[in-house]
């Protein structure tokens, strides 16, 4: 039993009821940071630190968390983390701290921790919490990952600073920019519906 | 270490500041105070103010019917308001009609009652009490369909009429984290007052119903509330048309039974729609009262009959089989009881054999 | 503190450093409420209120009470606190003073304590270094900006309802997609003004 549900808890995040594409969550980090991929990586080992963590914490509290301050106990709790987080990057990373900017600290108001709290650190012991955090973290990770590398590879020709494509390559400036993000996740949710409808139709037959 | 300590002290401080700020707040802005509620002109009712009207009343003791338990998502604790109480939320006005805002008619669970307010509800809904009871028995009709039957403890005895239903308290449990009502018709006619028997069928993922296949025991204590409804046989000459299936048949049931003790002589048909022989439950009884009514005749119909179910009875869907059977002309009123799909199939036919849309009553939430 | 003039910064906020479509932030109320006019009115009004006064209650937190004492790494804690309780002393006030008012934005307020872009606002203002006056701007013009974008995307959602459109992109995809042109548009701002 305990085994089928962490199997379950790990591969439902990771699949395709993935947060980001099943229900948008979590989308402002994904467009600010999807830039440059290794800013998107340091921001994604911070998510998943954050809302692994944050589960655990509040599954553990979770006997003893009065409802009607349920809500500021968790926010208090993912703050704390990102402060933590926030604090390491800044000692560790400052080139990545600084063009990260605020974007650290919003991953505070990131709906997908809060989200996972709610639905499943309240109601699920300690072990599986941090799983599921782990495991909606790296959902996340990974669709921002790829959006990153499309992004960085057409908008500068490099993946993590390493000029991958040659002089040939007529840098599409409109990647790097706002518009660039929307445009890439759009045609990923595109694409993710697409694979899905062709499941779902699979099943039903 | 005194880094730590400041940093401490300075959210502890920032966070009481703001607290003590909204607890004023609390006390001053967002309290409404002590309310008058006045119902239907002549009762009144002096409650706490700034809650929802629903939670208002159903802490007097008076039960509006709801479905959700508050939260805006059934649409069934209308309440007509006499007295102003300002713009409609957006929170209602899915629910609101057209009809309903020239009588001012509001959502009960949406709308706070912040100052003295007039109400008016149907008389029959102060009958509406709390009853505790005990499970007494839990019978499989069907594969899908429980028979659950429930002896009143306090009170001890239910008023009602045959067809009316009640609101079945479900306890937080594994599907839910609070308690949460569902409407199910009294299978039980008003003579068993002590009894009350309801047929449950299994929705699959329904909080309700996976409660009571999964949890409910004999011996357990159930709430409920009721009796809500205006579901009952109206005393005229006509012939009486019942039309439903699954556990719609509960306040068919209900109505039969009383007919019998009434000895009411009314042509009477019944016509019960299910897909396969496994889905027919209760048959015999329905051939008990046969005997007991002369007039009553007891039709099943099924549309899906299995090879082995070596059915000769009526084949095809129940719109079909009305087809079939009603004549043009005939002095007809029905009652149905079923899915919202069930019903407006069959009314269209009910319609074009010439039965005024007035003459058909039916219970929608099946 | 920065020397820029605090009306440079509420046009900027607005237009070239739209908070929503240059900063990205407070995409998922802006994708899920934006579906009509009226309701995106009723959010855009409350962001503005939100956004101008917690800029400013946030200022005043960070200058005088985090900065003195060195505290300024919990400023993510400070921050939302204030945002938070805030946002639950207008929804009670909104409810007693006005019941029109209430009907049309109350709903909205407690969405509106995790819109990321009420916090980044906050954290922005702080990065960026404005004074009192300029803070106070650039929350009334982010706001503003928030509400622009938000109401244009409900009036062309609006108008999108009666076209056709690729299956996998309905919903989500398309209201990205417009968000991507919306942005394009903007960038034809840029170059107006500088903030940053």
């Amino acid at each position: 039993m305990e085994t089928f549900k962490v199997k379950r808890v790990f591969f439902e995040d990771l699949g395709l009821n993935n947060p980001v594409f099943a229900q948008i969550l979590g989308i402002c980090s994904t467009l600010a940071v999807t830039n440059v991929l290794k800013n998107t990586v340091v921001m994604c080992v911070g998510l998943i630190f954050t809302t692994a963590l944050s589960n655990l914490t509040v599954s553990m509290m979770r006997e003893y968390i009065p409802a009607r301050i349920r809500m500021m106990v968790e926010t208090l709790i993912i703050a704390a983390y990102v402060i933590i987080v926030d604090i390491m990057l800044k000692a560790y990373l400052p080139d990545v701290s600084r063009q990260l900017g605020p974007y650290i600290g919003l991953i505070i108001t990131n709906c997908i921790i809060m989200g996972r709290a709610e639905a499943f650190a309240l109601s699920n012991p300690p072990f599986l919490s941090f799983l599921d955090g782990i495991a909606s973290g790296f959902g996340y990770s990974y669709v921002l990952i790829i959006i990153a590398v499309v992004r960085e590879l057409m908008g500068s020709g490099s993946i993590w600073g390493i000029r991958v494509l040659g002089d040939w390559w007529t840098n599409w400036s409109i990647m790097v920019m706002a518009p660039g993000a929307f445009f890439v996740l759009a045609i990923f949710i595109w694409v993710v519906k697409g694979m899905r409808t062709e499941e779902e139709k699979g099943e039903k037959k | 270490m005194a880094q730590l300590l400041i940093g401490i002290a300075a959210v502890c401080g920032v966070s009481t500041f703001l607290a003590v700020i909204l607890v004023i707040a609390d006390s001053t802005i967002a309290n409404y105070g002590e309310v008058t509620v006045i119902i239907n002109k002549d009762t009144q009712l002096k409650a706490q103010g700034g809650r929802p009207l629903l939670s208002t009343l159903m802490e007097q003791k008076v039960f509006i019917p709801s479905a959700c338990g508050g939260r805006g998502s059934c649409g069934l604790c209308k309440v007509k308001i006499e007295s102003d109480v300002g713009d409609y939320l957006p929170t209602e006005l899915s629910w609101i009609t057209e009809a309903d805002m020239k009588e001012n008619i509001h959502l009960s669970c949406q709308l706070k009652v912040k100052k003295d307010i007039a109400i008016r509800i149907p008389e029959e809904l102060f009958n509406v009490k709390e009853y505790v009871t005990e499970v007494v028995s839990l019978v499989d009709l069907t594969y899908d369909i429980k028979q659950v039957t429930l002896r009143l403890t306090e009170p001890q005895e239910i008023q009602f009429t045959a067809g009316q239903y009640i609101q079945f308290q479900v306890p937080e449990y594994e599907l839910t984290s609070e308690p949460v009502y569902r409407a199910y018709s009294m299978a039980s006619q008003p003579s068993r007052k002590n009894e009350v028997e309801l047929e449950i069928r299994l929705v699959p993922n329904g909080i309700c119903t996976t409660f009571v296949f999964n949890h409910l025991k004999v011996g357990d204590t159930v709430r409920f509330n009721g009796p809500y409804g205006e579901f009952h046989l109206r005393d005229t000459n006509r012939d009486i048309l019942f039309i439903a299936g699954g556990s719609g048949m509960a306040p068919i049931k209900s109505i039969l039974h009383n007919m019998v003790e009434k000895n009411n002589t009314r042509k009477t048909t019944y016509f019960f729609g299910a897909r396969a022989v496994r889905d027919l439950f209760l048959v015999k009884e329905m051939r008990e009262i046969e005997k007991r009514l002369p007039n009553f005749t007891f039709i099943p119909a099924l549309s899906n009959p299995l090879p082995e179910d070596n059915w000769k009875g009526e084949t095809g869907l129940i719109t079909d089989v009305l087809d079939r059977h009603l004549k043009r002309g005939d002095n007809l009123e029905a009652y149905l009881c079923g899915s919202p799909g069930m019903i407006d199939a069959s009314v269209k036919v009910l319609t074009k054999k010439g039965i005024s849309e007035e003459l058909i009553f039916y219970d929608k939430f099946a | 503190m920065s020397g820029i003039s605090f009306y440079v910064v509420f046009f900027a906020a607005i237009f070239t450093n739209n908070i929503l479509l240059t900063n990205y932030l407070g995409m998922c109320s802006f994708l899920a409420v934006s579906k009509e006019v009226k309701t995106a009115s009723g959010l855009g009004m409350a962001v503005i209120f939100v956004m101008a006064i917690t800029s400013v209650l946030n200022w005043l937190a960070y200058y005088y009470i985090l900065l003195p004492l060195n505290l300024t790494y919990l400023r993510f804690i400070v921050f939302i606190i204030i945002i938070a309780a805030f946002v639950q002393l207008l929804e009670m006030i909104i409810e007693r003073v006005s019941e029109r008012l209430y009907a049309s934005l109350g709903i909205f307020l407690p969405l509106i304590t995790v819109n990321c872009a009420i916090l980044g606002a906050s954290l922005f203002l702080v990065i960026r270094k404005y004074t009192f006056v300029s803070s106070f701007f650039y929350g009334l013009g982010s706001g503003i900006g928030w509400a622009l974008a938000i109401l244009a995307m409900a009036g062309i959602r609006e108008k999108m309802k009666k076209s056709r459109v690729p299956k996998g992109l309905a919903g989500a995809g398309m209201a990205l997609i417009i968000a991507g042109i919306m942005a394009l548009a903007f960038m034809g701002f840029s170059g107006m003004l500088n903030i940053t």
